[in-house]
């Protein structure tokens, strides 16, 4: 489906924007990481035909853009042989299964591919829900084809082109992940003035430390529960005096740290007096 | 919850399943499948992938069906334990990862071959470029290595 929102975006482009000619371009305007200017991207929305783990949606999309599924380049389906349909493989857009674990054809033994920048957390905001669950599954299956390429080129022991598109597409999917989980937290702090997803509660280890203990689904109670039962969440009445022997020696440390900080300034303040640059302006 | 490890340490965690419960239903999926070229000769039918040791015979079934749409018959799954016998520098032992492999068989007798993905092309240069004088000076240096020709084969290590 990747390939073929790219072939569509190639004939779709060809109309509108005449001067872009090269295939390269028109590769980079479709590749998912690739970001253009505002005009170009509002067509970029509304063109790109994005896959998603729904069929129905897949099969209307296909259907609809069947007639410039026609106009592409015809070339043999190199790994669909099937003894059901061995007549005219090549004319819809549907049968696109494990291809797009594979670049398309023409950058296949190139050294360099162009691909542009990554997504950042910015353009990510602006998008809908929708659109960033399409965005998710783009991503993963451009992933998955760089993970071929990386692989097989190690096989075959050459170079693989254009190795940054990884790096690219990692922080593409973790920005879309800050993005979601933002929105995500921010449903909840309306909805139910909760700060966490998970819920925890503030516990003293047997060491005296205080930590965030997050809590465990259990399919039984606490009380049931042997090996909880053994791990213990309070400090034995030993260990008591050393919890404040470390919050003093934590005390001491910071107060140590500013007042160096401060004699510092002093020491810099005597050295650089504020007046001398009043006395240099006159 | 079910607790797996991850790669960076971090547990990915599962809801508790218990009898009644909704299908569990994954609506951004972290895991990724790579086409591997296979070692051994396979069925016609048969593809190979790498994939997360978390993943099962069931997510890798309905990941190709329902991201590729790949007609998915059988898969079989198995672990590669990988060395941790090698050293570095510091005589430290370093584990190579494991991972898992699957053998996804395609239904409605599809066949599938794995491409040729570094095919030889011929590279033309632009005129007056840096490869292309490169390759030039390539080509020269390859003439002068080779032996005379005027002596049939025959190498220098025999006078006259």
């Amino acid at each position: 489906m990747f390939c073929c929102s790219y072939i569509l975006l190639s004939d779709r482009w060809r109309c509108t924007l005449p001067f872009i000619v090269s295939s390269d371009i028109v590769k980079m305007a479709a590749a998912v990481t690739s970001r253009l200017t505002a005009a170009v991207c509002r067509q970029f929305q509304r063109v790109v035909t994005v896959s998603s783990h729904t069929q129905s949606q897949y099969a209307a999309q296909a259907s609809s853009k069947f007639h410039s599924c026609q106009r592409r380049r015809m070339y043999d389906s190199w790994w669909f042989r099937s003894a059901l349909n061995d007549r005219a493989l090549h004319t819809s857009c549907v049968r696109k299964g494990l291809e797009d674990f594979f670049d398309l054809p023409e950058n296949w033994g190139e050294q360099t591919v162009k691909s542009g920048a990554p997504w950042t957390a910015k353009q990510l905001r602006v998008k809908s829900n929708e659109d960033l669950h399409k965005l998710w599954y783009v991503f993963l299956k451009e992933k998955n084809m760089l993970l071929t390429l990386e692989q097989e080129a190690k096989r075959q022991r050459l170079p693989m082109p254009s190795p940054e598109r990884l790096k690219k597409v990692e922080r593409s999917i973790m920005r879309l992940d800050t993005v979601v989980k933002e929105r995500e937290d921010s449903l909840r702090l309306l909805q139910t003035g909760q700060e966490r997803g998970r819920p925890g509660e503030w516990r003293r280890n047997v060491f005296g430390k205080t930590f965030w203990y997050r809590f465990r689904e259990h399919p039984i109670p606490w009380y049931l529960n042997s090996r909880y039962k053994r791990r213990r969440f309070f400090e034995p009445s030993h260990v008591a005096p050393y919890t404040r022997l470390s919050l003093e020696k934590y005390l001491r440390s910071k107060i140590r740290k500013e007042t160096r900080e401060n004699r510092n300034q002093k020491r810099l303040a005597a050295m650089f007096p504020k007046k001398t640059a009043l006395a240099s302006d006159h | 919850m079910l607790f797996v490890p991850r790669k960076n340490n971090t547990q990915v965690k599962y809801p508790l399943y218990q009898l009644g419960n909704p299908q569990l239903r994954i609506f951004r999926p972290t895991f990724n499948l790579t086409l591997v070229r296979p070692g051994k000769e396979q069925p016609p039918d048969t593809v190979q992938f790498r994939i997360p040791l978390e993943m099962t015979k069931f997510d890798v079934r309905n990941y190709l069906e329902k991201i590729y749409s790949v007609p998915v018959a059988a898969v079989r799954t198995r672990i590669q334990y990988c060395t941790n016998k090698k050293r570095n520098h510091l005589n430290q032992r370093v584990k190579r990862p494991d991972y898992k492999v699957a053998y996804v068989q395609l239904a409605q007798q599809q066949t599938f071959q794995f491409p040729d993905i570094f095919p030889e092309k011929d590279r033309k240069h632009e005129e007056g470029s840096v490869e292309e004088m490169q390759e030039k000076f390539m080509e020269d240096e390859r003439q002068r290595q080779k032996p005379d020709p005027r002596r049939g084969g025959v190498t220098e290590w025999f006078g006259l």
